[in-house]
């Protein structure tokens, strides 16, 4: 593939306050200083326990979250800016965005701020609309005319399999099939990065191998950046070409691994097993550390 | 496109399909062969009891002079143009109280802003009964259409407006999130996401507008007018005709049965995704 940075993130930190059960306001630390690139092309894992940040640091790449210090570049743009630190930069950010969230993309023009998609745990497909309709009201947000969105949406639908099924409601579906309408509509915008929130977790382990080899033949050569967060080691190894591990309170970057098996990957690779083998026994490490600290 | 074929016909054909459906869904249930079993006796022991004097016959009408008070309403008194003036008001207070209380539902649950600037006048406004309303009402506008069309607006609007402020304030962020990264712009998030998935509670909002409405049309034409249900029902007490009373009270019964019922069947038509849930 060739180079550059597709998703650059600079030291993104995010802090939150909650409230904890004495009602006192606590302090939680989701991520410190994370500083992540990304290539074009590369399938990239974030691997933790839950509760480590994994997904806010997901969300705050897809700019559904500002961060509290650093910055996010998604092909060389900024994503959100970070959020104030002081009363007089509060104030001024609050004025700023008095009208709109800072989300917010447009109030009448639809226009995505950048060229990404993003899937999430359970699939966020529109259960109102059809499998066509969900995949043609992306593509019209997208700016497509009538013609080439139906073009292009069955397109995509026939290449995941759900062109028998263009009339059903997602209700309809099974959890597999659900999971491949949000890839197609993903895929049918042709974004250059696609986040994806556990992607895998809501189906059973068939269905979880079978969606993954389907996965990795849809994308093939597409030069698509591929962002996954997950837990599950064994997805990990086979899907990425590498893996991040988080480690939980405050979420960091831990460690990483370069997995440099050629694809097609077989999944009894004696390599993969390997690196997934040395992964488990650095959470079990860490999982482990972490209980005796709260005893 | 599949929809038409799996159900054939179109136009004529659709409507009578549909209408038949519609009458079958909602009032199937009256001659149910289990409820007819119900049914059949309590009007044989209405027509029984005053007759043989357990109740007295002066105070509790039998069946069968509720049915002569009805044909003779419908004769002598115009009852069926007073179920229209009833029927006509109620869909203009229901139909504004709609019209208003959606949209301001919407931007209040959209964006946080215009909640913070309105909802409190709302939250002081909304525990007033009703029914308070009526002498300042009448004073305001007068005895005539406009207090009663008012009247009907202002028993809607509130149970509408605050469910429907309520579901749109709880839609689901996945759903917005996965739109605004697809580009949405607020507009096609409201028209696109917010409304569809408040749909379900919104109906149901409108269900409960229209009790409260019925319970309106009843005061308001108790207090004023020349027309209406509402009339008939004081009327007929002045005279002491009870038979008249037990007549428009299940006429407003059937009012409120029949639209809660329309409102059923939209649902179900408009909500047409949850039905493989």
């Amino acid at each position: 593939m060739e180079g550059g940075e597709m998703i650059e993130a600079r030291r993104i930190s995010k802090f939150f306050s909650i409230v904890n059960k004495e009602g006192i306001a606590e302090g939680l630390t989701a991520c410190l200083s994370v500083t992540l690139s990304i290539e074009k092309g590369k399938i990239i894992t974030l691997l933790g326990p839950s509760g480590c940040g994994k997904s806010t640091f997901l969300e705050i790449l897809a700019g559904l979250q500002a961060p509290s210090e650093g910055e996010v570049f998604i092909d060389g743009v900024r994503v959100l800016e970070p959020l104030p630190s002081t009363r007089a930069e509060m104030d001024a950010y609050r004025k700023r965005y008095r009208f709109l969230s800072p989300l917010a993309n447009d109030l009448f023009r639809d226009r995505p701020k950048h060229d990404i998609a993003m899937i999430f745990q359970d699939y966020a497909v529109f259960p109102w609309m059809t499998v066509l309709q969900n995949v043609t009201f992306t593509l019209k947000l997208r700016g497509l005319r009538r013609a080439e969105r139906e073009k292009q949406a069955l397109f995509y639908l026939n290449k995941v399999g759900l062109g028998a099924s263009l009339h059903k409601y997602p209700s309809q579906l099974s959890g597999g099939m659900r999971q491949r309408l949000a890839f197609a509509r993903a895929l049918s915008v042709e974004p250059k990065a696609i986040l994806m929130d556990e992607p895998f977790a809501a189906v059973d382990l068939l269905t979880r191998e079978r969606l993954q080899d389907d996965l990795l033949k849809l994308l093939d050569s597409s030069g698509i950046t591929i962002v996954i967060v997950t837990h599950d080691v064994a997805e990990a190894a086979y899907l990425s070409d590498e893996i991040i591990i988080f480690s939980p309170s405050p979420g960091t970057i831990r460690n990483r691994f370069t997995i440099d098996v050629p694809r097609p990957r077989r999944r009894d690779h004696p390599e993969l097993a390997d690196i997934q083998e040395r992964i488990s026994r650095l959470l079990k490490y860490d999982i482990d550390n972490e209980s005796e600290y709260s005893i | 496109m599949q929809v038409d074929q799996q159900y054939g016909s179109k136009g004529f054909g659709r409507l009578t399909r549909g209408a038949g459906l519609f009458l079958r869904n909602s009032f199937g249930s009256l001659f149910s062969r289990e409820f007819i079993k119900v049914l059949i006796p309590l009007l044989l022991l209405w027509e029984v009891i005053p007759r043989f004097d357990i109740l007295p016959r002066t105070l509790a009408p039998t069946l069968s002079d509720v049915a002569l008070a009805f044909r003779d309403m419908v004769i002598n008194k115009g009852l069926l143009l007073h179920i229209l003036y009833s029927l006509g008001k109620f869909l203009a207070g229901l139909l504004i109280a709609v019209f208003t209380a959606i949209p301001i539902g919407i931007f209040m649950g959209w964006n946080l802003p215009i909640r913070k600037h309105t909802l409190p006048l709302f939250q002081i406004l909304a525990p007033i009964p009703p029914p308070a309303w009526v002498p300042l009402t009448i004073i305001i506008f007068g005895i005539g259409l406009p207090m009663q069309i008012y009247l009907i607006f202002l028993g809607a609007f509130y149970p509408i407006l605050f469910n429907t402020y309520q579901a749109i304030k709880d839609t689901d962020p996945r759903y917005l999130s996965s739109a605004r990264v697809f580009g949405a712009s607020e507009l096609t998030l409201i028209c696109n996401i917010y409304f569809w998935n408040a749909l379900g509670a919104i109906i149901m909002s409108v269900k409960t507008g229209v009790a409260i409405a019925l319970v309106m049309l009843v005061i308001a034409e108790m207090y004023g007018g020349r027309s209406g249900i509402g009339y008939l029902l004081v009327e007929a007490k002045d005279f002491f005709q009870i038979p008249a009373m037990v007549v428009c009270m299940l006429v407003l019964g059937m009012i409120g049965w029949f639209s809660i019922e329309i409102l059923k069947f939209a649902e179900l038509k408009l909500a047409l995704w949850k039905v493989g849930r």
